[in-house]
């Protein structure tokens, strides 16, 4: 399993990758916007995305809109992990086809019942 | 009134022979007929002041952008600088308070196991009576399962100073607003110096299209905004009301 980890700030995907590595996901790679995403998310090999919203570049929301609307791309499960908390937006990132949305500052149990439920969806299939 | 150059010198002469022949009507006389000519001077650069004052107060009001950034930006600036503070605080207190917890831990197992260690030294060394090493296995067996137990204490205490450094991209995300909001009213004002000097008819600015999924970081005032989640269950309830 190969997690993509996309935030513009070097702490947050830090802080990520170091939560990923205590659930067992010990393969992740990094990007800080949408921009240096794609390319890596196209090269292929990519599993799981894990993204922020508020980015320079490209924002998270317009990465979810590109996955979503490339052939090879569109079934890789999304989780937004942001502090963009606005009803639209979350309504937005929903009908774009987010599997899961964490809500910045938030906890370990959190992101491992986000990232549980999104594997039971998937396994459910 | 205005007065020429030439009338200013004969004033002044008429002065002077007005003053040297004793005539203290006529030089009283010559003296208005001087600082007239000073005083419609100063009107005349007052006249200019207050009209260009005027003018800059006027296009002052058409530009409404910086109007709206002393209204709304700058008190939101304020909040914005606040909640960047409490942040810090916030997060420094809890890591703080993480090590606080995590020391004891980390202290207790190196005691117990420095006193094991010299136990267990002296059993190899034979020196120690059945009695005695009863004893020691018997703190083996009890610090074993601690040891197990506060490495996982301290393990969780760790990952939550980690966590806890997620205040950088919060915080982040709010200080590059207020950049932006710096570089702004630093344009602005340098607009404001330039129609000072020079009055020019700008077209007036199309208002901003409201963007309601624009990114906008952390929410300052979350409670405060019906529209704004203000936490992880809000969104879950949100999102399962849109059948997620």
């Amino acid at each position: 399993m190969k997690i993509l980890v996309v935030d513009d700030f070097s702490t947050m995907r830090r802080i990520i990758k170091n939560l990923l590595r205590d659930l067992g996901f010990n393969n992740t790679v990094e990007a800080d916007d949408g921009l240096t995403a794609l390319p890596i998310l196209q090269a292929g090999g990519i599993d799981f995305l894990v993204t922020d919203w508020n980015m320079p570049g490209m924002q998270g929301i317009d990465l979810l809109k590109a996955v979503r609307a490339d052939e090879n791309l569109s079934t890789i499960p999304v989780l937004m992990v942001t502090a963009e908390t606005k009803r639209e937006q979350i309504i937005v990132a929903a009908q774009a086809g987010v599997n899961g949305y964490v809500v910045k500052p938030f906890t370990a149990a959190t992101l491992k019942e986000k990232i549980d439920k999104i594997f039971e969806r998937i396994d459910a299939q | 009134m205005d007065i020429n150059k030439t009338e200013q010198i004969e004033a002044a002469r008429a002065l002077i022979i007005a003053l040297e022949s004793d005539d203290e009507q006529q030089a009283k006389q010559q003296l208005i007929i001087l600082t007239q000519s000073q005083e419609s001077e100063l009107f005349h650069e007052v006249g200019k002041l207050t009209r260009e004052l005027h003018e800059s107060m006027s296009n002052f009001n058409v530009d409404s952008r910086l109007v709206d950034l002393t209204k709304n930006d700058m008190p939101n600036t304020r909040e914005r600088l606040n909640y960047v503070i409490t942040t810090t605080e916030d997060a420094a207190h809890k890591t703080l308070g993480f090590i606080d917890q995590t020391l004891p831990l980390a202290s207790d197992l190196k005691q117990t196991a420095e006193k094991i260690n010299q136990s267990w030294h002296r059993f190899r060394m034979k020196e120690m009576s059945a009695d005695e090493f009863r004893s020691l296995s018997k703190e083996i067996e009890i610090y074993l399962p601690e040891v197990t137990r506060h490495s996982e204490q301290i393990h969780a205490n760790l990952s939550e100073m980690m966590l806890a450094q997620g205040f950088q991209d919060l915080t982040g995300q709010v200080i590059r607003q207020v950049i932006n909001l710096v570089e702004e009213v630093e344009n602005n004002l340098v607009q404001l110096v330039k129609l000072a000097s020079k009055h020019r008819d700008e077209e007036p600015k199309k208002d901003k299209q409201v963007d309601a999924i624009k990114a906008e970081g952390p929410q300052i005032n979350a409670a405060d905004n019906p529209n704004v989640m203000n936490d992880q269950d809000e969104v879950d309830d949100l999102l399962s009301s849109l059948g997620f």
